[in-house]
């Protein structure tokens, strides 16, 4: 356990202060609904950009990917340079004149417009029931690792961060939680920058590193560059860490899981749709996509450098050199014997999501300690502000103003906004205790999600480019997406996984080299399945009159054009500024 | 209407920035010989230097986020939004 010093305690508060007074700050300029949950539609499409990833960059991505870069090298960087990108660009071009064009306040209206009340409820009551527990998933996460790290009370500090989470939205609603997610952004940089920096430098640079990853590589049964080579392996899932080969990768992460997220996912679109304008909306993805392009170099890298580096270091003492981890990641510790965990091929299990709170600690001094600890709780914190903001915005239009009130004065609902806040955190507490006291529970919900979400940018592309889908088509094929997820869930395995919640529930029938892999294929399947359906029952099904659908169809709605656009600011250029960067990295690493 | 007095995002993150950095760079100072501290970030008095370049980037946030600040806070594309919602009806005031 690491003590931290006055210092540290010291930077933390200066943050939760500045945090605190942005939010009573913001309590004046909040007198509607709109700007409650919509920023009054009027924030500059930087900021809105900048929103638009740190609302994403929760602890599930600094620990997540971190841990990755650890398990699968640079590889990881697919999450991005095949996944993110391509789909943030995507969104941009294509879909924001939709969705800010059609006056849509939610992702669940927009399919209210374009199809009808059963989609656009299906769709928001799964989106509500899942920010609430990806924001408990996060909490619990946020409780267990500081009281691992640092010895903080679980409860005490998981209590903290939601209460200062709670009054910031309340009194500034949407745009406080913006505002907060560019402040993260800031620290997050800033936080772990000189990580990398410090950690490059002591495992020899990027050669040096490379020659020390080929060795781990090696240990583990790959060739020397399995963990340093983006693509070069990718032929084959025995030869790639991942385990999933690019067909699979391409497809799967790439088209299916990465548009599905970040094309229809509120939590990111919302952000967007508070734009000032519909040109600064096209921009904010395209402008978010920018710094995106850079990020596995600073939340995959310090996981690939914990592998590579070791506690000898002058006053590095408290931690003994554990002989069972790797590098500086401790071994995960098995419940019954007390001691490292072995799995089936007699391997020690390491503890990968411990690789980034370790480099803080092997890296930074007292006060830098405090500004990486800081960026951590910041991004813990504004990733549930995210799930808090989109859950409020949800359960407001598409549940409580379409089915239990309507037509009700704006402070009312302005009301039900800051009364669902409050209500939603407390939901989100309690989702982090049943997190916390039975672990499968959870496992099965997020699988459940992962069935819900797969087939979803079907339903939006269909929608929004082929004018004859219909709602009833939506509707039914949503459902056979997340069935047909359910039903290759039930029918593969990952290899050394033991059928239940991990799947092969029907017999394993079909055996994936992992879990990415399956969980890559369950998506494809989930995303043909849902595709299919809904052009056959549309095509079944009587069509909306054409001029309903106008501003909501592509072929229907004039192209937008842009008036006094500098050239840097057109979408199309900043597109392919962002695409010949993910090129040339994906070449360099390939 | 709405967006009124909003300030502008440059100013809070300036002043995070500023006070994270003198902080920082006030305790590099009187710390800067300490070598069992600084052993581990590879003996660079990283806390002095960091909070040097958070100073620098605070300060810039902020003579921005100021200056920016006397614009007029209601944009073209701002209140044309506004209209359009009002007339469709989805904003009740």
């Amino acid at each position: 356990m690491t003590h931290l010093t006055p210092i540290d305690y010291l930077l933390m508060l200066v943050y939760f202060a500045v945090v605190l007074t942005v939010g009573w700050m913001l309590r004046r300029s909040t007198k509607t609904s709109t700007d409650f949950f919509l920023s009054g539609r009027s924030i500059p499409s930087w900021v809105a950009g900048l929103a638009f990833i740190s609302a994403n960059l929760g602890a599930q991505e600094v620990i997540g990917m971190g841990a990755s870069g650890a398990k699968y090298g640079i590889a990881t960087s697919h999450f991005y340079w095949i996944g993110a990108i391509p789909a943030m660009v995507f969104v941009g071009l294509f879909m924001m004149p939709f969705y800010y064009g059609s006056r849509a306040r939610s992702v669940p209206e927009y399919l209210k417009l374009r199809y009808d009340e059963k989609t656009r409820t299906l769709n928001a009551v799964s989106f509500a029931v899942m920010t609430i527990m990806s924001s408990g998933i996060s909490m619990y996460a946020m409780g267990k690792l500081f009281n691992l790290l640092l010895g903080w009370s679980f409860d005490v500090s998981m209590l903290v961060a939601a209460v200062i989470v709670l009054a910031y939205i309340f009194l500034g609603g949407l745009t406080s939680a913006i505002y907060n997610e560019v402040i993260q952004f800031f620290l997050i940089v800033f936080g772990f920058a000189p990580l990398v920096f410090l950690g490059l430098r002591a495992a020899g640079g990027w050669s040096g590193l490379q020659v020390r990853l080929a060795e781990i590589s090696v240990q583990r049964g790959f060739q020397p560059g399995a963990l340093t080579h983006a693509w070069r392996y990718m032929g084959d899932p025995s030869q790639n860490p991942i385990g999933v080969e690019w067909f699979g990768l391409a497809m799967g992460l790439g088209f299916v899981l990465s548009f599905g997220y970040w094309c229809t996912d509120f939590l990111v679109v919302q952000r967007a749709m508070a734009s000032e304008s519909m040109a600064a909306a096209r921009r904010t993805p395209l402008i978010a996509a920018l710094p995106k392009v850079l990020f596995p170099f600073l939340v995959i890298l310090p996981g690939m450098i914990a592998l590579a580096v070791d506690w000898h270091a002058p006053g590095v003492g408290s931690h003994a050199v554990s002989a069972a981890g790797q590098g500086i990641i401790p071994p995960k510790i098995d419940g019954l014997t007390g001691g490292p965990l072995i799995d089936q091929a007699g391997h020690v299990v390491l503890d990968y999501d411990l690789s980034v709170p370790m480099m803080l600690i092997r890296f930074f001094p007292a006060g830098m300690l405090g500004l990486g600890l800081t960026a951590l709780l910041a991004s813990f914190m504004s990733g549930m502000a995210g799930n808090v903001t989109a859950f409020n915005t949800v359960w407001t239009y598409d549940i409580y103003q379409s089915h239990i009130k309507k037509g009700a004065s704006d402070e009312h609902y302005l009301w039900m906004g800051r009364a669902a806040t409050v209500f939603g955190i407390a939901l989100s507490i309690a989702a982090a205790y049943v997190a916390a006291s039975f672990n499968n529970i959870m496992d099965l919900l997020q699988l459940v999600f992962a069935f819900v979400n797969a087939p979803l940018f079907a339903t939006f592309a269909l929608g929004m480019f082929w004018k004859r889908t219909t709602g009833h088509g939506a509707f039914i094929g949503l459902i056979s997406g997340t069935l047909a997820a359910a039903i290759h869930h039930g029918i593969s395995l990952a290899g050394g996984s033991v059928p239940g919640v991990k799947g092969g529930y029907f017999g394993a029938h079909i055996i994936y080299r992992s879990e990415l892999g399956q969980t890559f294929w369950t998506a494809i399947a989930a995303w043909v399945t849902c595709f299919v359906v809904t052009i056959l029952v549309s095509l079944a099904t009587r069509p909306r009159a054409e001029q309903e659908l106008v501003g909501l169809v592509y072929s229907l709605t004039p192209k937008p054009v842009a008036h006094d656009e500098h050239w840097y600011q057109k979408p199309s250029v900043l597109a392919v500024i962002v695409l010949t960067a993910t090129l040339a990295l994906n070449i360099i690493f390939f | 209407m709405s967006g009124a007095a909003r300030f502008d995002i440059r100013i809070p993150i300036g002043v995070l920035f500023l006070a994270l950095g003198v902080i920082l760079t006030i305790y590099g100072v009187a710390t800067h010989s300490d070598v069992t501290l600084y052993g581990r970030s590879e003996h660079i008095v990283i806390n002095l230097w960091w909070g040097l370049v958070m100073l620098v980037f605070g300060g810039a946030m902020l003579y921005f986020g100021t200056r920016a600040h006397r614009r007029p806070l209601h944009s073209a594309a701002g209140e044309d939004t506004e209209t359009r919602e009002h007339r469709l009806g989805l904003e009740r005031e």
